[in-house]
C-alpha cells in the first residue's frame, strides 16, 4: 500500500505542475479552435479514460466469463 | 541464377533451418549466423532491382525492393536477431528451425511483387507460425493453433479468390495499388485485414499467441500481422474504410486488453490496437500518414517485442502468466520491471521514446487532412493505450501487491535482448532522424515541438490519474472475456471427429493390406522416414524441393 500512496503522490505534484508546462504551448498553432481551449488536453484525456474504464465495466457485466467457461 | 538468390535476404534464413536440421544442438549458433548474414546481405548486398523468374507465359516477381520494403526487413531482422539472442536458453530446436523460415517467409512476402509470390509466402507464413504455436509446451497450444490455423487458411482462400479475380480481369497480377470498385478487390481486402486482426475476427491474435512459447511470442507478434500492414500500404492505401476499421480496432484492443488478466494477452490486445493506429495512418492515405504507419510499425515490432520479452522473462523466471498472481516483482527482478516500463512508454508514447515521434505523425496526419472527428478518437485511443498497456501491464505485474515470489532477474542473455531492445525504443525517440531518413517519403515532421510535448504530457498524466482513481473498478479477477470465436469455438469439435474418423479407417485399411511386397514397403517407410522426419521436417524438405527447384530452373 505504501507504494501505491507514493505513486500517487507523484502524480498529484505532476497533475499541480501542469499548468506551468503551458508556459510552452503557442496557442497561435492550433487547428481545430477546439484544442484552443486551456485544460482541453488533460480534461479529454482524463473524461477519455473514464469512458472506457466505464464502457469496459459493462462489458464485462455480459461478456465476462469464468476462466474455465470453455474447458 | 543462383547469385540473384543469394542477394535475397531469405535465402540464408532458409538455409540456416536446413543446417539447424542437420547439425542438432548447433541450432542457437546456426540461427545467429544465418540471421546476421541476411542482415549483412540486406545492408550491403542486396541490389535494388527486381528480380523476376519467368515460365510458361507467367512471369513472377519473386524480389521488388523500394524503400519500404528495405525499412520493412530491417525491423524484421532486427527484431529476429534480438528475440533470437533472447530465446537462446530454449532448447527445441525444430521451434528455431521453424522460426527461421517464418522469418523468411513474412520477408518474402514484403519483397514479392506479384501476388502468386505473395500468396505462396504468405500461406508458408500461416503454416510456420501455426507450428511454432504447437512447438510450445503450454496445453492449451493445441487448440489454439488449430484455431489459429482455421482463421488463417480461410484468410488464405479469400485472399486467393481475390487474386484469381484480379488475374482473370486484368490479367495482370503485379502488386500495386487496387482501387474498391470491383467484388475481387473486397476479397483480397479481407484476406489481408484477416491477418491484421481487424474485426470481426480480431480474437486470433489474444487466442494463439499468448500460447507461445515464453521467447515464441516475441516472434509471433512482429511478423504476421505487420507483414499484412505492409502489403496494405502497397495495395490499399488512402481507402477511406480502413479509417474506420482501424478506429474500430484501436477501441477493441483497449476495452478487452482492459478486462484481461493473462499478463502476454493484454499485450496481444494492445497489439490489434497498435495495428488499428496503422490502419488508421493506412486509411487516410496521406504522405505523412503513410510515414507515420511505416515508422509506427518499425518502433511498434521493436517495443512490443521489448514488453513481451519481459513478460516472457517473467513467466521464464516464475512459471505464472497471470496478473492476478504475479506482483511486487520490481524488487526481484528490477532489469526486466526497467525494460518494461520503458516498453510500455514506448508504446504510450511517452516524449523521448520511439512511439513519440512514430504514433504522432498519424495522429497528426488526421489532423491536417482536417479530420476533426477522426482526430478526436485517435486521441482517446492515445489516452487509452497508456490506460492498458502503458500503467495496467507494469502496474499489476511489477508493483500492486507484492506476491512475495522468490525469483531473481533472467539469465545473462535474456537480460541483454531486453536491454538492446530498451535502447533502440530510447535511441530512436532522442533521435528521430534516424529512422525518418529511411521512410518511404520525405519527412518534414518536428515531433519535439512545445505544443506536441505539452499537450501529450497533459494527455497522458491525467489517463494515469483516471487509472489510480478507478483502481477498484480494474481489480483482477479470474476470468475471460467472450469474443466473437464463442459462435464457433464449440463446433470445432466436429472437425477432431471427423480426423479421428479418417485416421482410424486408413490405419486399419492399410492393417488389412497383406500383400507382403507393399507391407515391407510400408515398413520401410514408416521405419526410415515417419520416425525421423516430423511434419515439421517434412516442411523444411518440402521448402528445400522448392529451393532446389527455383534454382536449377533460373
Amino acid at each position: 500500500m505504501k507504494t501505491r500512496k507514493n505513486i500517487i503522490y507523484i502524480l498529484f505534484v505532476f497533475v499541480n505542475i501542469t499548468p506551468y508546462l503551458y508556459s510552452f504551448y503557442d496557442f497561435k498553432k492550433i487547428h481545430f479552435g477546439i484544442d484552443n481551449i486551456i485544460g482541453f488536453y488533460p480534461i479529454y484525456g482524463f473524461l477519455a479514460c473514464m469512458g472506457l474504464i466505464i464502457i469496459a465495466k459493462a462489458f464485462s457485466l455480459i461478456f465476462k466469463k469464468d476462466d474455465t467457461y470453455y474447458d | 541464377m543462383i547469385s540473384n538468390l543469394i542477394t535475397h535476404p531469405s535465402t540464408s534464413l532458409i538455409l540456416g533451418a536446413m543446417l539447424i536440421y542437420m547439425f542438432k544442438g548447433k541450432g542457437n549458433y546456426i540461427a545467429l549466423i544465418s540471421l546476421l548474414a541476411s542482415f549483412i546481405i540486406l545492408i550491403f548486398f542486396t541490389d535494388q532491382k527486381d528480380l523476376v523468374f519467368t515460365t510458361t507465359g507467367i512471369s513472377i516477381h519473386y524480389f521488388s525492393y523500394n524503400s519500404l520494403s528495405f525499412l520493412f526487413c530491417l525491423v524484421f531482422l532486427l527484431i529476429g536477431i534480438i528475440g533470437k539472442v533472447f530465446s537462446i536458453y530454449n532448447n527445441n530446436d525444430n521451434e528455431k528451425a521453424l522460426i527461421l523460415i517464418y522469418i523468411s517467409s513474412s520477408i518474402a512476402v514484403i519483397f514479392s511483387g506479384d501476388f502468386l509470390t505473395l500468396y505462396v509466402f504468405w500461406e508458408i507464413m500461416a503454416i510456420t507460425s501455426t507450428f511454432i504455436i504447437w512447438s510450445s509446451d503450454s496445453m492449451q497450444s493445441g487448440k489454439a493453433g488449430q484455431r489459429y490455423l482455421i482463421i488463417h487458411l480461410f484468410g488464405g482462400l479469400i485472399l486467393l479468390l481475390g487474386i484469381v479475380g484480379l488475374y482473370l480481369d486484368t490479367n495482370d497480377l503485379a502488386i500495386r495499388i487496387i482501387n474498391l470498385e470491383s467484388w475481387y478487390s473486397w476479397l483480397i481486402l479481407t484476406g489481408l485485414l484477416l491477418n491484421a486482426g481487424s474485426p470481426p475476427f480480431s480474437q486470433w491474435i489474444s487466442d494463439a499467441y499468448p500460447e507461445g512459447s515464453y521467447s515464441s511470442t516475441v516472434f509471433l507478434s512482429a511478423y504476421t500481422t505487420k507483414a499484412s500492414v505492409f502489403v496494405l500500404i502497397m495495395t490499399f492505401a488512402g481507402s477511406y474504410i480502413l479509417v474506420l476499421l482501424g478506429i474500430y480496432m484501436i477501441m477493441y484492443g483497449i476495452i478487452y486488453a482492459l478486462l484481461e488478466n493473462d499478463i502476454r494477452r493484454i499485450l496481444s490486445y494492445s497489439i490489434v490496437n497498435q495495428v488499428g493506429f496503422m490502419i488508421v495512418g493506412i486509411g487516410i492515405g496521406s504522405e505523412l500518414s503513410i510515414n507515420g504507419t511505416a515508422a509506427h510499425a518499425f518502433s511498434h515490432i521493436i517495443y512490443k517485442g521489448l514488453l513481451l520479452m519481459s513478460a516472457g522473462s517473467v513467466i521464464y523466471m516464475t512459471g505464472k502468466r497471470k496478473c492476478s498472481d504475479v506482483g511486487g516483482l520490481y524488487k526481484t527482478m528490477p532489469v526486466t520491471a526497467a525494460c518494461g516500463i520503458i516498453g510500455a512508454l514506448s508504446i504510450s508514447a511517452f516524449p523521448l521514446t520511439s512511439g513519440f515521434i512514430s504514433k504522432s505523425m498519424i495522429v497528426d496526419a488526421s489532423y491536417h487532412q482536417n479530420l476533426e472527428i477522426i482526430w478526436l478518437l485517435l486521441l482517446i485511443g492515445s489516452a487509452g493505450v497508456f490506460l492498458h498497456a502503458g500503467i495496467k501491464f507494469p502496474w499489476f505485474v511489477f508493483f500492486h501487491k507484492d506476491q512475495k515470489i522468490d525469483t531473481t532477474d533472467p539469465p545473462f542473455f535474456m537480460r541483454g535482448a531486453m536491454i538492446a531492445a530498451s535502447a533502440i525504443c530510447i535511441i530512436l525517440g532522442m533521435m528521430p532522424n534516424l529512422l525518418y531518413e529511411i521512410l518511404p517519403y520525405k519527412v518534414n515532421y518536428i515531433p519535439y515541438t512545445g505544443n506536441h510535448v505539452v499537450s501529450q504530457l497533459h494527455l497522458l498524466l491525467f489517463s494515469a490519474l483516471a487509472f489510480f482513481m478507478s483502481l477498484k473498478y480494474l481489480k483482477r479477477t479470474q476470468t475471460i472475456t467472450l469474443d466473437i470465436d464463442w459462435f464457433y469455438r464449440d463446433k470445432l469439435k466436429y472437425i477432431d471427429k471427423i480426423y479421428n474418423y479418417i485416421s482410424e479407417n486408413l490405419s486399419n485399411y492399410v492393417e488389412k493390406i497383406n500383400i507382403s511386397i507393399l507391407k515391407s514397403r510400408f515398413e520401410i517407410f514408416e521405419n526410415f522416414l515417419l520416425k525421423q522426419i516430423t511434419i515439421s521436417n517434412m516442411l523444411t524438405l518440402i521448402l528445400i524441393t522448392l529451393f532446389i527447384f527455383l534454382v536449377l530452373n533460373i
